[in-house]
């Protein structure tokens, strides 16, 4: 198996660099076999719709890295997404609405955190049970309902274009992806985080204060989870407690895509990125074709196991 | 014999269940002074036919949870299979035919997902989770829009009554002793509590525990396929978007009544005390003209208070030692 792994890489390439070079022939078949599918306007746009699902997984990747999921980050958007509408729609100015949207996605992922650290639950479970929470609270705020009428300006986060093509948000997605490539590989933080991804144990005897790890990179998933809300919502200009939905999903199929071990202890955001980006130009090529939107849901899933199963497998010893 | 009785007494209050059993007393009482029409026959009768699905697919998901591992596709899983039963009951006209291709069909994706997930070496919540949007998405786009509606024979696991009871009553018991027989009476059974109690102790004593741990995802699958029959045969009209979210359902109806999420421990009847639990809130919910988008609050703070107080009870158990 070994040998097959070293004719395949004679060039001795790494992960992100495979990663690049599969989103590179990814994007020259789907311009070939997709007519009228190529123009640079038509890339930077398709990122409108992905740039969410990117910021939260900078996050997600710090929490899978450190061994842990998180399940909640739809659910939390939709609690967010509420929180801005309807603290607008009851009087509050858009600024301290927005402000609050922020602050429920940092105290939601707080919570997540707290409860990790404190029970020692897996998160896996604590994550799943707050995932039905917040969609909760975000239903029973909305009570089902809807909020579509925001100011003028609050469109600019999420609908506006520099330049004319580039939208406003993919400037927001490069300064998010570079200050957490900073606090996972040039801060202690960052070292502390692989530690506790290969082994907790070791890390807690070797004094680290891993719940207070574990808080910090749920809290730091949340405020992500806050300004992407911020983000879709003044992209649908809507807040609807069915925000969010499958985003979980999309976000921890790029992270391991991406070559994050899901029981932690490696992981890149260069390689988070890529994966963002391949899953989601070949979600755009699909409905480019003129597929079925639901065919999002089977591509990521499959995405998801397949990613996962090579990673598993072909893990050098 | 008053030491026999003390005996008793600590047995019964070891139990995984207990607490829960306590809870649930507590909360019958509660909501019946609050709620008129609570405690009427009619009304607990219908708890239990409700709750008869969710405990079929928490007792199955409740081995793969002793082996320490987990399974959340069993929303999608019991769509797909509703979806192959009410098919094939109307191509055929019968329901035991149909119950047969839905059990297959729960059978093949229960192996699926048992495989990748012990000799496949994915970890099982990926497994699951992917499955459980696989499953979704196929279902929305080979039957988008569909509703299929089925007339009273076919019907019989949901509607069917046998000497005065409801035949899902009788399928419930069916699953019960069997899983309590492959707890008690098999080696299988007496292997996955010791995979979950303490995997590496496991493998130096030499378990199969890949085997081992895939046959427990193949019981939930299977149980999904049983469960689907009696679901659709209570509903009696499914579409694509059927039973989205029930796998929180069941994940909080097997956590809640005590066994452990980390494995190795648990009892055959946690699950069922677990949904009658979540079955008695959501009940209660409806009675009292709560809306429905309050449901998912109650079952996510229900998993996170049941799943803190077992993350306390380890805590505790650790000091000890």
């Amino acid at each position: 198996m070994n040998n097959i792994i070293k004719k395949i890489n004679f060039y001795n390439l790494n992960r992100t660099q495979v990663l690049g070079i599969i989103f590179i022939v990814q994007m020259i078949v789907q311009s070939i076999f997709i007519p009228y599918y190529f123009s640079i306007y038509g890339f930077f746009d398709a990122s409108r719709a992905f740039v969410e699902i990117g910021i939260i997984s900078l996050g997600m990747t710090l929490v899978i890295i450190s061994g842990g999921i998180d399940l909640s980050v739809g659910a939390l958007l939709a609690l967010v997404s509420v929180s801005i509408g309807f603290s607008y729609d009851a009087g509050f100015p858009m600024w301290a609405a927005m402000l609050l949207g922020l602050l429920a996605g940092v105290l939601g992922g707080a919570f997540n955190g707290v409860v990790i650290a404190f029970f020692r639950v897996h998160p896996l479970v604590v994550t799943l049970g707050t995932f039905a929470l917040f969609r909760g609270i975000a239903f029973a705020i909305s009570k089902g309902g809807a909020v579509s009428k925001f100011p003028e300006w609050f469109g600019f986060l999420g609908q506006s274009y520099v330049w004319g093509y580039v939208p406003a948000q993919l400037f927001l997605f490069l300064i998010l992806s570079i200050i957490f490539w900073i606090i996972l590989s040039k801060t202690s933080l960052g070292r502390y985080i692989y530690a506790i991804g290969n082994n907790i144990k070791t890390t807690t005897f070797s004094g680290i204060a891993v719940g207070k790890v574990q808080i910090y990179i749920y809290t730091l998933t949340g405020f992500l989870v806050g300004v992407a809300g911020i983000i879709h919502t003044s992209r649908i200009f809507t807040a609807r407690g069915n925000a969010g939905f499958e985003l979980e999903l999309a976000c921890i199929a790029a992270v391991v895509l991406g070559g994050a071990r899901i029981t932690g202890g490696s992981g890149t955001i260069a390689g988070t990125i890529l994966g963002v980006l391949i899953l989601n130009y070949l979600k755009d090529g699909f409905l480019f074709y003129g597929l079925r939107s639901d065919w999002g849901l089977v591509i990521i899933g499959l995405f998801l196991i397949i990613g996962v199963f090579i990673n598993e497998f072909f893990r050098k010893k | 014999m008053k030491k026999k009785y003390n005996n008793l007494l600590i047995k019964f209050f070891s139990r995984p269940e207990t607490p829960v059993l306590v809870f649930l007393f507590f909360l019958i009482f509660i909501i019946s002074i609050f709620t008129s029409n609570f405690l009427t026959v009619a009304n607990l009768k219908g708890i239990l036919e409700q709750v008869v699905v969710i405990s079929i697919i928490a007792l199955a998901v409740n081995q793969v949870i002793y082996g320490a591992e987990i399974d959340i596709s069993t929303g999608s899983l019991l769509a797909v299979c509703a979806f192959v039963y009410g098919l094939v009951a109307m191509e055929t006209g019968g329901s035991w035919i149909a119950l047969l291709a839905s059990l297959l069909c729960g059978f093949i994706f229960g192996l699926f997902n048992g495989f990748l997930s012990t000799y496949g070496k994915v970890p099982s919540i990926i497994v699951t989770l992917g499955m459980l949007f696989i499953l979704r998405g196929g279902l929305l786009l080979s039957n988008p829009g569909t509703v299929l509606n089925l007339i009273e024979p076919m019907r019989f696991f949901g509607m069917g009554n046998i000497f005065g009871l409801p035949v899902s009553i009788y399928c419930l018991i069916i699953v019960i002793i069997f899983y309590h027989f492959l707890s008690f009476n098999t080696l299988w059974g007496r292997n996955i509590i010791a995979i979950g109690g303490n995997p590496r102790a496991a493998v130096n004593i030499g378990l199969p525990i890949n085997k081992v741990r895939m046959l427990s995802f193949v019981g939930s699958g299977t149980m999904c396929g049983f469960a689907a029959a009696v679901y659709l045969g209570q509903a009696g009209q499914i579409q694509a978007t059927a039973a989205t979210g029930f796998e929180l359902k069941v994940i909080a109806a097997v956590v809640l009544g005590g066994t452990s999420i980390a494995g190795g421990r648990g009892s055959n009847f946690s699950p069922i005390v677990g949904a009658l639990l979540v079955g008695v809130i959501l009940n209660a919910l409806t009675l009292n003209r709560i809306p429905p988008y309050y449901e998912l609050f109650v079952l996510g703070l229900l998993i996170l208070i049941a799943v803190s107080f077992d993350g306390f009870r380890r805590k505790l158990l650790e000091k000890d030692v």
